[in-house]
C-alpha cells in the first residue's frame, strides 16, 4: 500500500475560459496547503472579471486553506463570492468549499495585532517598574509589621517551618559559601601581593585582605550566593504553590500566608545570613593565609599575629551588621515575587529570574548606602 | 481521496512498566473518516496508547501503523513527514504560553508550510472559526482564555496544517455540559464536512452516546469490546455495565445512536 506522499501529485492550476454563457474559472490538480504559493501564482496571473463561475471538475483534491486562498482572491477581485456558482466539485470537495465560503466574511476581517509603539512600550514598562517598587515597599512594611507582632508574641512563630527553612538556607549553603569565599580570599591576596611585593610591603597584604574581606567581600559574595540560591528558591516554591492554588487553600483554611509561608523564610534567612558571612570571613582569611605563605613568605603565625594586631573588630561587626539587612531584602523580594506570580507557567520562570536580578541590585544599592552611612558615622 | 482505508493500525501492542503490564496484546484498526473513541478505567493505559500511536512513547512490543507509516520503525524523515499529516490536542491544550493564540496557530503554518503573507491572518481566523472561536480570540494570550477556549485554541492549532487524522485527549473534560455538547458538534462536523478522521480518549458518556461512530473499550490490558455504542452497552462485562449504568440510571434507557 503506497503512502500518500509517494503518489504523484498534479500541481494546482487555474484557467479562465470565456464562454458564451459567461466566464468560467476552471480549476485542476491538487489544491493543497502545501501548494499555496503555486496557487497564488496561478491566480494572480489571471485577469478575473467580476462575473464568473467556477468549475472544479478537474480538481483531484481541495482543502480549506486553498479554498480560503481562492475565495479571498476572488473577493479581492470584486467577485460576489456568496453568489458565485460552483460546479463540477465532488460532494466532499463541495462541502469543504462551502465550509470556507460560509465563514469567509468573518475570517477575512482583520483583527487587532498586539503591537505597540516604542513610546507606549517605554511607558508601560516604566509604570510596571514603579508599580513593582511601590508594591515591594508596601510588602516590606507589611512584613516588618508582622515580624514585630510575631516577636511580641513569639508563640505565633512556626518553629518547625522555621527550622526546615533554616536548614535549607543556612546549613545546606555552607559548602558553597565556604568554597567560593576561600577562593576569593586566595585571589584577593594574590593580586594584592603582586603589587605589594614591588614595594616590599608584603605584610600589608594581611591588613588589606583583613579589612576588605570582612567588611566588603564576604558580605557581598555571600549575599549574591544567597540571592541566587535562596531568593530564587523562595520565588519558585511560593510561585508554584500559588499556581497550584495551595496558597488559596491556606487562606481558605483560615491561615495567613504571611505567617505560614513568608515569615519563616524571612526569619530563617535573617538568622542564616550573619552566620554565613562569618563562615565567609573565616574562609577568605584562610584562603589568604594559604597563599601568603608560599608567595609572600608570610608564615601562618606571622599572618595571624598581624591580623590580631591590625584588624579592628569594627570591620567584622560592620560586615555582620549588613548581613541581616541584605537577608531581609532578599527574602522579601523572593517571597513577594513568588506570591504575585501570574497564573501561567512562563511567568514563574520570569519571576524567578527577576528575583535574582532585583536581589543583587538591592544588595549592591544597600551596600553603597551603608558605605556612605558608616563614612559619615566615622566607623 | 485515493488513500488507504485504514488510517491507524494497532497490532498486538504490549506495554510494560517494570513488572506492571499495561497493554497485553492490544489490536484494532481505525478507518478513514470515522470518529472513534477509546475508553477505559483510570490506569487502563488509554493515554499511554495514544502517546504510542503518535510516536511519543515506545511500546514494549507490537506494531503501530499511522497513515501507512510504521511509527516505531520508520526513519526520522518519514516520521516527520507523517507528523505533518496528523494533529494532536493535549488534555490541557499545551498552548505555548509565551505566544498569542494567533501565533500559536501560526507556528505549524510558518514552520512546515509556505503560506503567503497576505492570507496568513485569514487562515488563522479560519482555523479559529473551525474550532468555534471568533477572531477576537486571536490576539489574546493563552493565560487570558478560559479552559474551554484553551481547548478550542488547541484544536485550532492541531487543525492548522489540515491534518488527515486528529487525536484528542479528553476533549470535554473540565467543560460545562453546554460547552461540551458544542464541542461534540464541532468535532462531528470536522469528520462529516472535512473528512478528517478523529480518534479520541474520553470519559464523557454524552460524547460516547451521541456523536461517536465506534467505541473501543480498553480494560485489563486487552480490548474488551469494540463497536457501535448500542452494541458495546450490551456487552456482558461488569466493568462495562457499571460504566454505562450511571447513564441508564439518569435517563431510563440509553438512546441508540
Amino acid at each position: 500500500m503506497p503512502a500518500d506522499s509517494a503518489q504523484t501529485v498534479t500541481p494546482p492550476a487555474a484557467r479562465l475560459d470565456r464562454e458564451p454563457a459567461g466566464a468560467v474559472l476552471r480549476l485542476s490538480g491538487a489544491w493543497r496547503l502545501a501548494g499555496l504559493v503555486d496557487i497564488e501564482r496561478e491566480l494572480t496571473a489571471l485577469k478575473l472579471p467580476a462575473e464568473l463561475a467556477i468549475d472544479g471538475a478537474a480538481v483531484t483534491d481541495i482543502d480549506t486553506a486553498s479554498a480560503l486562498l481562492l475565495l479571498t482572491h476572488l473577493k479581492n477581485a470584486g467577485v460576489d463570492v456568496q453568489q458565485l456558482p460552483l460546479a463540477g466539485f465532488a460532494a466532499n470537495e463541495a462541502r469543504i468549499v462551502e465550509q470556507v465560503r460560509k465563514r469567509l466574511d468573518e475570517v477575512t476581517k482583520p483583527w487587532p495585532h498586539r503591537r505597540e509603539g516604542l513610546l507606549a512600550h517605554i511607558g508601560r514598562e516604566t509604570m510596571a517598574v514603579i508599580q513593582l517598587l511601590a508594591g515591594h515597599l508596601n510588602y516590606l512594611g507589611e512584613t516588618l509589621a508582622q515580624m514585630f507582632r510575631s516577636l511580641v508574641a513569639p508563640g505565633t512563630i512556626r518553629i518547625r517551618e522555621l527550622t526546615a527553612q533554616f536548614e535549607q538556607v543556612c546549613l545546606n549553603a555552607i559548602p558553597v559559601v565556604a568554597l567560593v569565599t576561600l577562593l576569593i580570599g586566595v585571589v584577593v591576596a594574590y593580586l594584592l601581593g603582586l603589587q605589594a611585593e614591588k614595594y616590599g610591603a608584603n605584610i600589608f597584604v594581611v591588613d588589606g585582605v583583613g579589612i576588605g574581606a570582612t567588611r566588603e567581600f564576604a558580605p557581598i559574595i555571600v549575599a549574591v550566593i544567597v540571592a541566587g540560591r535562596s531568593g530564587a528558591a523562595f520565588t519558585a516554591q511560593l510561585g508554584s504553590m500559588r499556581l497550584n492554588e495551595e496558597t488559596d487553600a491556606i487562606r481558605t483554611l483560615g491561615l495567613s500566608t504571611m505567617d505560614v509561608l513568608v515569615l519563616p523564610r524571612v526569619f530563617a534567612l535573617m538568622a542564616a545570613m550573619p552566620l554565613l558571612v562569618f563562615v565567609g570571613d573565616v574562609m577568605s582569611l584562610l584562603g589568604a593565609m594559604l597563599i601568603a605563605d608560599p608567595m609572600l613568605d608570610i608564615t601562618p603565625t606571622t599572618f595571624l599575629g598581624r591580623l590580631q594586631e591590625n584588624l579592628a573588630l569594627k570591620h567584622v561587626y560592620v560586615g555582620l551588621l549588613k548581613a541581616p539587612v541584605f537577608a531581609l531584602f532578599i527574602a522579601v523580594i523572593g517571597c513577594r515575587m513568588g506570591m504575585t506570580v501570574q497564573r501561567d507557567t512562563r511567568a514563574l520562570g520570569v519571576a524567578t529570574t527577576s528575583t535574582v536580578v532585583q536581589s543583587i541590585v538591592a544588595v549592591i544599592l544597600l551596600d553603597a548606602g551603608f558605605a556612605v552611612l558608616f563614612q559619615e558615622l566615622d566607623i | 481521496m485515493p488513500a488507504p482505508a485504514k488510517v491507524i493500525e494497532i497490532d498486538s501492542i504490549v506495554t510494560r512498566f517494570g513488572e506492571q503490564v499495561v497493554h497485553d496484546g492490544v489490536s484494532f484498526d481505525v478507518e478513514r473518516g470515522t470518529l472513534v473513541a477509546l475508553i477505559g478505567g483510570s490506569g487502563s493505559g488509554k493515554s499511554v496508547l495514544l502517546r504510542e500511536v503518535i510516536g511519543l512513547q515506545r511500546p514494549t512490543s507490537g506494531r503501530i501503523r499511522l497513515l501507512g507509516t510504521d511509527v516505531w520503525n520508520a526513519s526520522a524523515d518519514e516520521m516527520n513527514a507523517t507528523r505533518r499529516r496528523f494533529g494532536m490536542m493535549f488534555q490541557d491544550g499545551a498552548l505555548f504560553s509565551s505566544l498569542t493564540v494567533a501565533e500559536n496557530i501560526a507556528v505549524p503554518l510558518t514552520e512546515h508550510a509556505q503560506v503567503p503573507e497576505d492570507i496568513l491572518d485569514a487562515l488563522v481566523s479560519l482555523r479559529l472559526s473551525q474550532a468555534g472561536l471568533g477572531p477576537d480570540a486571536a490576539p489574546k494570550m493563552p493565560s487570558e482564555l478560559s479552559g474551554g477556549m484553551r481547548k478550542r485554541a488547541a484544536i485550532a492549532r492541531a487543525l492548522a496544517l489540515e491534518p488527515e487524522v486528529l487525536f484528542l485527549d479528553e476533549p470535554t473534560s473540565g467543560l460545562d455540559p453546554t460547552t461540551a455538547r458544542g464541542f461534540d458538534a464541532m468535532v462531528r462536523s470536522l469528520v462529516d464536512d472535512l473528512g478528517i478522521t478523529v480518534f479520541l480518549v474520553t470519559h464523557d458518556l454524552d460524547t460516547l452516546l451521541t456523536v461517536v461512530d465506534r467505541i473501543v473499550v480498553l480494560a485489563r490490558g486487552k480490548v474488551l469490546a469494540d463497536g457501535k455504542a448500542r452494541d458495546v452497552i450490551q456487552v456482558d462485562d461488569p466493568w462495562i455495565q457499571s460504566y454505562f449504568s450511571v447513564r441508564t440510571m439518569v435517563s431510563g434507557s440509553p438512546e441508540p445512536t
